[in-house]
Formats: structure tokens, C-alpha cells, sequence
């Protein structure tokens, strides 16, 4: 793709409102339409173009250099090849399955301190404690700063602006 | 469930169940609802059983919905419980959860005048008109107050009373929500987890056990001229402590920006009002820990919408909108647990 993530769904979003919302009548298909609209402002401020699609590009051409260099190498005045590190991407999957087993494991902490909480030193629980919670809200709070303004009026009224 | 099929289905069932033939116009779908379907059923030249009525309300709990498999019994409960309460409540006809009709649960009822008051509204948009909130505010605060107010012990909703007492009420409430949460959420949620916890912890007894409508809010009901014509959607409807609908109608989202509770009422004119009409006086301990309750619950109700979403039981796109609301009633719900009273 040559365009932007962002540039394309702002063309969508627009393209829906103005050509689509504009000649539907039909009060739960616009629901629906703002529905996508929402989920595409998402997409906005959280996606971009899939990492492992474009690393897959990447290791392909830096292979391609590798080899080439070797290739050449010993051939008078040819170029000198660039090596390219090899990209260690992790994928967003890998990612999540990352977040959720930390999560896992602040829950299984949140229930061991429960249970020793009175034979801890009272310091140290409190330290437990607030360290976990930082956690958790800090993953809640960079969710929330991701989010955009949801159309839940816009869905449930199919009217752009309803009241 | 084939929507095109409907009309036709619709009209057999009525004939059946009035005993002569029924003619059904074009249905209309009410994008209103995030759970069972609504439809506009139009009857030609009225029906005598259903009072006469050219338009009836359909509403369709599918197999595939957000907290499927569905009763209509709840709802069919509580409407007829609340026929002439003074409560305004459309009337309920005919209802079952045999899916054998329409492929699914089902509820006829009323088709009541007005329209629905949205609760989330775009940025920067005005406030209500003052004289006009204040109108509704006032019947929104009478209309819950009554509502807590029923002796219920006799009525149909009595079915549902499966051992409620004061003492137990929220316990009830919170392992019922956990649950929902374990069936739901697609990883984990120490947020919630750590919630659920001090909400076991720190159970109020309620000041007596009231019919809850468990959605009670704008959106839900109906307007006509600043006057509530009809209180919807009472599919979560149960028994339990009162302050559990005061905690819900004030949970921040359905504020709109405004400082009102659900863009109609004062806070603090709500307590006062409530407590006069009802009969006790608000423990705003109670409303802190029923909105923290509420929270809990709201985000649970993403997580399903979520999980159904991916799972492939439905497209409709509101769904994974809603699922992406859960962090916000987590950071909610710690910000009320942290609260002072």
C-alpha cells in the first residue's frame, strides 16, 4: 500500500459519512455504519500495517543483500553491499500472549498476598500491593489514551447528531 | 431465525393464540438495544385481545445474542408484576421461551408513544433544556422510588425470589457477576479480579429486598413532552438491594458530560427525592459500593459483547464497540473504590 493507515481510514470514515450514512435510511444499517466508523477510528489510533507482513519483506531483502554480497565480494570494484541486521520483530501475537501472561501472573500475586497478607511485614505488603496496582492501572491508563471517543449515540440512534 | 419469514410467523401465532386471522404490515427493526431484537409490529385493523392495538412491540431474545440463551420470562414477569402500579410500563400479552415459534425467546407487547432520551451524546452538544430535564428528572426519580416501593410477595415476580434476602443481596449479586465474568473474559483482568474482591469484602445489607430493574437509565425509557410514557428493557430485572438501580443510573457514563445523573437529575436532588418517595433514607455507602457493582457489571457486559464478537455468533458491529469500553469501566471502578464517601 502506498497510502497512510491513518490517511486511508480517515478516507473511509469520511467516504461512509458522506456517501453511504447520506443516502441510508434504514435507522439499524446506520447503527451499523456508525458501528464501523468506530471501529475504523480505532484501528486509527491503534494499528498500523502488520508487522509481520512488512518484516517478512524485509528479512526477504536482506537475505537477497547477504547473499549478493557474498556474491560479489570478490569481484573487482563492485559495489559494497549493505548488511542489514536481520529484523528481530516480535509480533503483536506474541505481544499479547506476553501481556495476557503477565497479567496472569499479577493475578496469581494478587491472591498469594491475600492469603500471607497478615504474616507479611506490613511494609512490604503495602509495597506488593501498590506495585501491582501501578501495573494494572498504567496497562488501563495506555489503553484509555488509545481509545477513541466511542459513537455509542451515533449507534444506538443511527443519527449523527441525536437530542 | 429468518427475519423475511416473520411477518408470516407472526401473524400464525397471533391467529392461534386470538383465534382468528391476524393480518401483519411490514415489520420495522429498532436499532435501540444492544442485546434481544426490537421490531415494530403493525396489525391491520387492530386487535381486540391486545386492547385494540394496530401496532404491537416484538421482542426476539436469539440464540446468538450477547447473554443468549434467553428468558422472556424475567421480562413477562415484571410487566405484568407492575400492571396498574402506577408504574409506567407497557403492557405485556403474550411471552415464551419456546424457540420452536420463532426460534427464539419472545415477549409481545404494548407499543408505547415517546422516544428514547440517548444517554451518550456527542461532544460539545448543549445541555437539556432545563424546565424539561427537571420535568423528566422529577418522574425519573418517582418512577424508581415506586418501583422499590412494591410489595412484590404476591405478584408474579415472587418466582424469582430463589432465597433473596437483605443480608445476602449483594453477596447474590457479586458471585452472579463474577461468574459472568469467568464465562466471558478472553484473558485475564486483575483490575477486575481485585475488584470483585473488596466488593465481597465490603457487602452492605440492603434496607429491604425491591424489584431492580437492572438497566434503569436513559435510553431506557420513553418521552413524550418532558412526561416518561414507558420504562423499557427490563431483561436484567431481579430482586435485590435497591441501591443497586441508584448505583447504576449513577455511573459516569451515562452522564453525557453533564453533572446529572443520566443528564437529568442533581445528585444530590436525586437522594432526596428518592428517599422521601421511597421510604428509607440513601446510604451513600450503599450507592458508592452499588456503583462500584455497576462497573464490574458494565465491563462484564463488554467482555461478553467482545468475546461473542469473536467468536463469530453475530456481526453486528456495535458489539466490538462495546468491547472496547472495558478499560474505561475498570479505570472507573478503581477511581470509585478509591473514593471517599
Amino acid at each position: 500500500m502506498n497510502n497512510s493507515f491513518p490517511r486511508l481510514i480517515d478516507g473511509m470514515c469520511a467516504t461512509l459519512r458522506t456517501e453511504v450514512l447520506s443516502r441510508l435510511d434504514d435507522e439499524f444499517a446506520r447503527g451499523q455504519v456508525f458501528g464501523v466508523i468506530n471501529l475504523l477510528n480505532t484501528f486509527k489510533s491503534r494499528a498500523d500495517w502488520s508487522t509481520d507482513f512488512l518484516s517478512q519483506q524485509v528479512s526477504v531483502q536482506c537475505h537477497a543483500l547477504e547473499q549478493v554480497g557474498s556474491l560479489i565480494a570478490s569481484v573487482p570494484h563492485a559495489p559494497k553491499v549493505a548488511t542489514l541486521p536481520t529484523p528481530q520483530v516480535i509480533s503483536p501475537s506474541e505481544l499479547l500472549s506476553l501481556r495476557d501472561s503477565a497479567n496472569l501472573e499479577i493475578s496469581k500475586l494478587l491472591d498469594w498476598l491475600v492469603s500471607v497478607k497478615e504474616s507479611l511485614p506490613e511494609e512490604t505488603a503495602l509495597a506488593v500491593e501498590s506495585e501491582l496496582r501501578h501495573a494494572m492501572r498504567r496497562e488501563i491508563e495506555i489503553e484509555l489514551k488509545n481509545s477513541p471517543r466511542p459513537l455509542f449515540a451515533e449507534m444506538s440512534s443511527g443519527q449523527e447528531n441525536p437530542n | 431465525m429468518n427475519e423475511e419469514l416473520l411477518p408470516d410467523q407472526i401473524a400464525d401465532y397471533l391467529q392461534q393464540q386470538t383465534g382468528h386471522a391476524v393480518q401483519v404490515g411490514p415489520l420495522k427493526r429498532f436499532a435501540v438495544g444492544f442485546s434481544w431484537k426490537t421490531y415494530l409490529v403493525p396489525i391491520a385493523g387492530g386487535l381486540p385481545e391486545a386492547d385494540g392495538a394496530t401496532e404491537l412491540i416484538l421482542r426476539l431474545g436469539p440464540s446468538d445474542g450477547l447473554f443468549a440463551p434467553y428468558s422472556a420470562m424475567p421480562e413477562f414477569l415484571s410487566m405484568r408484576s407492575l400492571e396498574s402500579s402506577g408504574i409506567p410500563v407497557p403492557k405485556a400479552y403474550w411471552a415464551s421461551d419456546d424457540s420452536e415459534t420463532f426460534g427464539a425467546p419472545f415477549l409481545f407487547s404494548q407499543k408505547v408513544n415517546g422516544a428514547a432520551v440517548v444517554p451518550w451524546v456527542p461532544v460539545n452538544t448543549p445541555p437539556l433544556d432545563e424546565a424539561y430535564r427537571k420535568s423528566l428528572g422529577a418522574e425519573f426519580i418517582d418512577a424508581l422510588a415506586a418501583l422499590h416501593a412494591v410489595d412484590w410477595s404476591d405478584r408474579p415476580i415472587s418466582q424469582m425470589a430463589q432465597g433473596i434476602n437483605i443480608q445476602n443481596a449483594a453477596l447474590t449479586n457479586v458471585l452472579y457477576w463474577e461468574k459472568q465474568i469467568e464465562r466471558w473474559a478472553m484473558r485475564p483482568y486483575p483490575a477486575a479480579q481485585w475488584a470483585v474482591r473488596w466488593l465481597k469484602d465490603h457487602c452492605p445489607i440492603a434496607p429491604r429486598v425491591a424489584i431492580i430493574h437492572g438497566d434503569y437509565r436513559t435510553g431506557n425509557f420513553l418521552e413524550e413532552n418532558g412526561h416518561i410514557t414507558a420504562i423499557l428493557d427490563w431483561e436484567l430485572v431481579h430482586l435485590g438491594d435497591p441501591h443497586e438501580d441508584i448505583g447504576w443510573v449513577s455511573m459516569p457514563m451515562y452522564m453525557g458530560g453533564s453533572p446529572h445523573f443520566c443528564r437529568l437529575t442533581e445528585p444530590e436532588w436525586f437522594y432526596q427525592r428518592y428517599s422521601e418517595k421511597v421510604g428509607f433514607e440513601v446510604s451513600m455507602a450503599s450507592v458508592k459500593y452499588y456503583r462500584a457493582f455497576s462497573l464490574l457489571k458494565l465491563a462484564a457486559t463488554h467482555m461478553a459483547a467482545a468475546r461473542c464478537f469473536e467468536e463469530g455468533r453475530f456481526n453486528d458491529l456495535r458489539m466490538p464497540a462495546m468491547g472496547s469500553q472495558i478499560a474505561t469501566c475498570l479505570r472507573q471502578l478503581e477511581k470509585t473504590i478509591e473514593s471517599p464517601l
